[in-house]
């Protein structure tokens, strides 16, 4: 079964470790994203390797593709020419469009890497995990974040 | 094929275990998911760390007056120096980077030259967690996994990230467990808080005074209305707050404090202690290094160098090449300078400058919070650069000394310092610039720290809205910055990063009536819409 990143939004502090890891990796390229929720909460974006990839379908050159045995969404960085379709037509945000080295930045779960993704890894809190998808054990997102937010509340 | 080593991070003394490896072309972080103390996690300092090993800017020879000497020459001119100054007009100051055998070695190379100026220049308010208050245990990791009633004071979750998991796994083990947190900024680590007091900028002592002796009926000397009004809380949330943290309550205290927060260092430091003595709880002091003060303060240091009796000044740590203006500005006074440094000084620094092995590719010896730690060295050392020791050796032979620990503070004492602190307050107008330490931001690599955060009130008195320029002008600097609305700082007051030394240098220093030690507070600024983008924030000009 395919894995993916998931976010424990409870336990996120928003110290951005996941951008550094991955900044530290690719050379300057963060590949996940943050998004600012009011003053004190914080979102890690990370690509989700869609079943039916929008970014893939606007790619002019065919430069980003799904692996049909990892369910991996793939982009040849060599290949890119930076036209930003695939961050135009992501409907997360997780595709920066701001170019490094005039390619787009693209998630590839950390391929290189057999114990998974750095920021992951490095997750100070453990709010990203690497988790099988539909794992029973798949862990409840975001619980105690609406219990302390009062938009969240019943009233 | 690559090799992986692993040490002890050094960024700050929450102590986790990192990895790094080398493929024989560049040095890549690695995870030690095994670590007791971080299973592997590292915050984006710890994520740094590699950079630093073979960062383009990395100094790899020995620079006089900005340009290219050897090490023969820089030799010979330290002894040339030393002589002329002779040991009555030698200073030695260190600051960040220096570990405990480092330090002590430094105290014993003062002892044998026998020069009377030994100081820590780590103005930073955090060292002020070397002032302890009698009575009061220190945390543990099993204390702050068990906690059941947690009080943080100030941003603990930016200073140590990777110290904070523990706290929110505590924090969600039961539903009855509480967390408090005392900041002046609503902060990431404010959401998580079953009751967030929000205080007046630099006024946390008194409301944690004010804290304190709700806890403990029998502190004499605290005006509980008096203290939560000089802080700007009510009653009844200081109230909420001790009930959550009764003592019978296990738990733990921690304390953070960041520069341009704090105007009350030693005061801070001892309330907050004060405050898990009335708790009955153990305290942690979260903080990036453990430095003692040293036997010359540095504020006395300073006036030695303006009084013109500093002939010769050799500065270790990481603050003195990049922060020479804000921290020093009399040290033109001093005719020669010898300082370490990691990277080449930008712009360039009179006097000798030394290129000194990183915190990765030496060994030492330090501190952190759940005990002492070893680091070994992971990378190979930078071209050029040379040892502690070795740069040690340019000015004599000496074995390491023990340091002696500040004495104990009683309450009765604190109860005095914060008397004297009450009656020194004064209201004031006009907008306060506070700052902010985020994780991400080290060096300056991630994070240029470019944005000040606005009100949004402030914002529509200003007229300015997201990404447009305000120009700010403190006491001795300038600087202009792009805007950020967020609801993160109360109305009349303003924050940017201080990790950045443009930035930092907005804060003048200070010092405290206390203690007498240099204090780096919220500044008093004038702030104006900047018609266009007036330049690059990294373009601070001294006023």
């Amino acid at each position: 079964m395919a894995k993916r990143i998931v976010l424990r939004m409870d336990y996120c502090i928003g110290c951005r470790s996941c951008e550094a890891a991955c900044r530290s990796r690719f050379k300057g390229e963060a590949r996940i994203r943050y998004g600012e929720v009011g003053a004190t909460v914080f979102l890690p974006l990370s690509c989700r390797h869609c079943e039916e990839p929008l970014c893939a379908a606007a790619c002019p050159f065919d430069v980003i593709r799904k692996d049909k045995e990892t369910g991996l969404v793939l982009r040849s960085s060599f290949h890119c020419v930076g036209c930003r379709s695939c961050a135009l037509a992501c409907p997360f945000g997780a595709i920066d469009t701001r170019l490094l080295r005039r390619a787009s930045q693209k998630c590839s779960l950390c391929s290189d890497r057999t114990e998974g993704p750095r920021c992951v890894t490095s997750c100070p809190t453990g709010a990203l995990q690497f988790v099988e998808v539909g794992e029973p054990g798949e862990p409840r997102v975001g619980v105690g974040y609406a219990a302390r937010h009062a938009n969240w509340r019943r009233p | 094929m690559s090799t992986t080593r692993t040490t002890t991070c050094p960024f700050c003394l929450n102590g986790c275990t990192s990895g790094v490896s080398f493929d024989g072309y560049q040095y890549r972080m690695d995870y030690a998911v095994d670590a007791h103390v971080n299973r592997g996690r590292l915050c984006p300092r710890g994520n740094s760390a590699s950079i630093v090993v073979d960062h383009p800017k990395r100094l790899s020879y020995p620079l006089l007056d900005g340009r290219e000497t050897t090490w023969q020459q820089a030799g010979e001119l330290v002894r040339q120096w030393l002589r002329a100054a002779g040991a009555g007009g030698l200073a030695i100051v260190y600051s960040r980077g220096r570990a405990a055998d480092e330090v002590r070695r430094l105290h014993g190379l003062a002892r044998e030259l026998g020069t009377p100026y030994l100081a820590c220049g780590h103005v930073e308010p955090e060292n002020a967690f070397n002032h302890r208050l009698a009575g009061v245990e220190d945390a543990t990791l099993e204390d702050v996994q068990s906690a059941k009633a947690m009080l943080l004071v100030g941003d603990v979750f930016n200073t140590s990230p990777v110290a904070s998991w523990r706290m929110l796994e505590a924090r969600y083990a039961d539903r009855k467990n509480r967390l408090v947190v005392v900041d002046s900024l609503r902060t990431r680590q404010s959401g998580f808080a079953h009751v967030f007091v929000q205080v007046r900028p630099g006024t946390e002592p008194f409301a944690l005074l004010a804290l304190a002796a709700l806890l403990d009926r029998r502190l004499s000397g605290v005006d509980v209305d008096r203290h939560a009004a000089l802080a700007g809380v009510e009653r009844g949330l200081l109230e909420t707050a001790a009930k959550a943290l009764e003592p019978k309550t296990p738990g733990f205290v921690g304390s953070a404090m960041h520069p341009g927060r704090v105007r009350h260092p030693a005061l801070h430091s001892l309330a907050s202690q004060l405050v898990a003595r009335a708790a009955k709880k153990p305290f942690t002091g979260f903080r990036e290094t453990a430095l003692p003060f040293g036997p010359t303060g540095f504020s006395s240091l300073r006036e030695a160098v303006a009084a013109g009796k500093v002939k010769m000044l050799f500065w270790t740590g990481g603050l003195y090449p990049g922060s020479y203006h804000e921290l020093m500005p009399e040290l033109d006074k001093v005719e020669h300078r010898v300082a370490t440094a990691i990277f080449v000084p930008d712009p360039p620094i009179p006097g000798l400058v030394l290129p000194l092995t990183a915190e990765l590719e030496r060994s030492s010896v330090g501190g952190s919070y759940w005990g002492e730690v070893k680091r070994a060295p992971v990378a190979s050392p930078f071209s050029g650069s040379r040892g502690f020791a070795d740069v040690l050796g340019l000015l004599g032979r000496a074995e390491e000394a023990d340091v002696a620990a500040p004495k104990p503070e009683s309450v009765e004492a604190v109860i005095a310092m914060a008397a004297g602190a009450v009656a020194a307050e004064r209201a004031s107008d006009g907008w306060l610039l506070v700052g902010e330490k985020k994780a991400i931001g080290i060096r300056g690599f991630f994070d240029d720290e470019e944005t000040i955060l606005v009100n949004a009130a402030d914002a529509g008195r200003l007229e300015v809205d997201d990404e447009d320029y305000v120009a700010v002008k403190g006491p001795v600097a300038e600087a202009a910055f792009q805007v950020h609305v967020s609801g993160q700082v109360p109305p009349g007051v303003l924050c940017v990063g201080t990790n950045v030394h443009r930035n930092r240098a907005l804060f003048p220093l200070g010092v405290d009536p206390a203690t007498g030690e240099t204090v780096v507070g919220p500044a008093r600024v004038e702030v104006e819409k900047a018609g266009v983008k007036v330049g690059p924030a990294s373009e601070t000009r001294a006023v």
